[in-house]
């Protein structure tokens, strides 16, 4: 086991550059999930840290140890990828138990650390199969399954899940985070799925662009998003954002938005009058009752355990999503109860929080 | 129906034409195989002589000896083709300068009838006039003649074959590997494996189907090789090239043994369908049926 440390890493393509100066610290033991949406860099860092992709600048350790010039089979990581990437031609004993033959280990200890880790993830009854012959959550598993015999310095995950079905997705989260907690081996995990990340990080690392735009622990990136692409991507339903300057005279201070929707502000937030900010609240921290903000309802979507609902005030929409049912019907006048103490405030030019 | 009517209607000149230049010959050697018949023979009749052909060729030294050269003639020719042809595939998947004129000279010998082979290095190895025995001579004092020495004839038609038909070998394998996933491999590196161990437990399995359909072509083409051998060495010296193509025709043309000769064809068919089935056997069957 073996902490990671990325260092101001570069990668270019010719004259493009598409990773621009990333650090991320993961300490030994860890569960990092690097997300982002598709094309912000992330599954090029993780190949950057298997070793598969060259990096332009910088450097990577891995433990103690610089990997940079380090060939992908003497990194002691190992990779789950998305499209499972099992041995066709070999069994899933065979499959499970290569990393192994490879180190060449003795046959009895292949033997046995296979038969473990099949126990492990259920997959005794098919040691025999073929990966053509499984079906997507086994193939899935081999390829997790070949991981772990190998008791690595740490895991590498790109988007393991995003060929499951989102019942088998939800179930193989967990067991993958089962997994983590029983092995404490170092996990660096690649999703678009910020739903994954948020239940299964210890420490989140959000991307955009060949850039970091944040890193922290999944409530602390929930409850206090350092810019506007972090809030938005963070949650879910996403969070509201309404553009629009504060106003105020006397003391009082409001936000107007740029089609002239008021929202209360909280007292503390530390902006002046005639400022543009982006206002943003999530849908789960607006409450409905009597008088509040008025809007007008467009949609109502009941999922049973919860209720969304889309209402709009001049341009602007919003979103709330409440744990009652709602009577409203679309085009009835609804009250917004804000929970002033999560707005959040970024300011209207540089998407920064403030 | 109206479709199915119109697909009979459309194969039906293809079928014809098999049926009359694929299947009534095969019958009719088929049939030749079990007579005795050499018009110009004292008896130029065509005798039924039950299984007498066949038994006779297992006492013919002739073929026997024929049957000996052609086995390692097929195994060096084709197992060379496998070896250069995999490795100039590999090369070809890499980019280097003129990697476009260079394939495409590669290619050439396949498009050239084997009596154009036969014929040029006929001329580029007859001894006195040969480009090849000449520069021998001069550079290693390497006395080439395929006209006297056995071992130099046999390998001279080996290295004639090789570069006719290994650019065959390379084109299949280059669609092979061009066909491959590439997550497998980068797996592979990160399961450990060095190079080559990825080429034994990896790339060489996956591209075995197109190994063996290659395998199994060549090996069928090469059990056939006449016009080649009999351009190059009539099969000679001796019967040092007397490949069962070269025996064949050598018994029913010069000789006029028709129903010996249809015999023996039967029987080269007969070896080949066997040498493909034990092929297929080793090395695809096992895999089948575990799957």
């Amino acid at each position: 086991m073996a902490g990671v440390n990325i260092d101001d890493v570069y990668k270019r393509y010719g004259s493009v550059q598409v990773m621009h100066g990333v650090s991320i610290d993961i300490e030994d033991g860890e569960f990092v999930v690097l997300v982002g949406p598709s094309g912000c860099g992330k599954s090029t860092l993780l190949r950057m840290l298997a070793g598969l992709e060259p990096i332009s600048d910088g450097t990577i350790k891995i433990g103690e140890k610089v990997v940079n010039e380090v060939l992908p089979k003497d990194r002691d990581i190992a990779m789950v990828f998305q499209s499972y990437a099992l041995y066709p031609h070999k069994t899933v004993a065979q499959n499970i138990g290569f990393p192994l033959k490879m180190a060449k280990r003795p046959k009895a200890e292949i033997d046995e650390k296979v038969g473990r880790a099949a126990e492990i993830l259920d997959l005794t009854k098919y040691l025999d199969r073929y990966p053509k012959a499984l079906s997507g959550g086994q193939r899935q598993r081999v390829a997790m399954g070949r991981a772990i015999v190998r008791d690595p310095k740490v895991f590498l995950f790109d988007e393991p899940l995003s060929n499951l079905d989102a019942k088998l997705r939800v179930s193989m989260r967990m067991e993958i985070k089962e997994l983590h907690q029983r092995l404490k081996t170092t996990i660096v995990y690649v999703t678009h799925d910020q739903i994954e990340a948020m239940t299964m990080a210890d420490k989140i690392v959000v991307m955009r662009d060949g850039r970091v735009e944040q890193i922290g622990a999944p409530l602390d990136l929930y409850d206090n998003p350092q810019n506007v692409f972090v809030a938005g991507f963070i949650g879910s339903p996403s969070m509201n954002f309404v553009k629009g300057r504060i106003d105020g005279a006397n003391g009082t201070r409001q936000f107007v938005s740029e089609g002239g929707l008021v929202l209360p502000l909280p007292a503390q937030a530390s902006v002046a009058v005639g400022q543009e900010v982006i206002y943003g609240i999530r849908p789960e921290h607006i409450s409905i009752g009597e008088g509040g903000v008025a809007m007008d309802v467009v949609v109502i979507e009941p999922t049973g355990s919860e209720t969304q609902v889309f209402a709009r005030s001049g341009t602007d929409l919003i979103d709330a999503v409440v744990k009652d049912r709602i009577a409203a019907r679309p085009g009835e006048k609804i009250g917004f109860h804000i929970d002033l103490s999560r707005v959040h405030l970024f300011d209207g030019k540089t998407q920064q929080r403030l | 129906m109206q479709s199915n009517r119109l697909g009979w209607i459309l194969l039906a000149p293809t079928l014809v034409i098999l049926f009359f230049f694929g299947v009534v010959p095969f019958f009719y050697v088929l049939w030749l195989s079990f007579h005795q018949w050499n018009p110009f023979a004292l008896d130029p009749a065509v005798v039924y002589n039950g299984a007498d052909n066949f038994r006779a060729l297992v006492f013919d030294n002739g073929f026997l000896a024929s049957l000996g050269v052609t086995i390692a003639f097929v195994f060096f020719a084709v197992l060379t083709e496998l070896i250069v042809g995999y490795l100039l595939a590999q090369a070809f998947m890499k980019e280097f300068p003129g990697k476009a004129v260079f394939r495409t000279i590669h290619t050439l010998p396949l498009i050239m009838a084997p009596i154009i082979v036969g014929s040029i290095w006929k001329l580029m190895t007859t001894p006195s006039i040969g480009i090849i025995p000449s520069l021998l001579a001069s550079w290693f004092g390497f006395d080439l003649n395929i006209g006297t020495s056995a071992v130099a004839a046999f390998t001279v038609t080996v290295i004639m074959d090789v570069w006719h038909w290994t650019p065959l070998v390379t084109l299949t394998l280059i669609a092979a590997l061009v066909s491959l996933p590439a997550d497998p491999f980068e797996q592979a590196q990160i399961d450990g494996a060095n190079k080559r161990q990825i080429f034994w437990h990896i790339t060489l399995p996956m591209i075995a189907p197109a190994l063996l359909a290659t395998v199994f072509i060549r090996l069928m083409d090469a059990l056939r090789t006449v016009d080649e051998v009999l351009m190059l060495t009539g099969g000679g010296p001796g019967s040092a090239t007397r490949y069962l193509g070269v025996h064949i025709f050598k018994e029913v043309f010069p000789k006029t043994n028709y129903g010996y000769g249809s015999a023996v064809s039967i029987i080269v068919l007969y070896l080949t369908i066997v040498a493909c089935w034990l092929l297929y056997v080793a090395l695809i069957a096992p895999r089948n049926k575990k799957a």
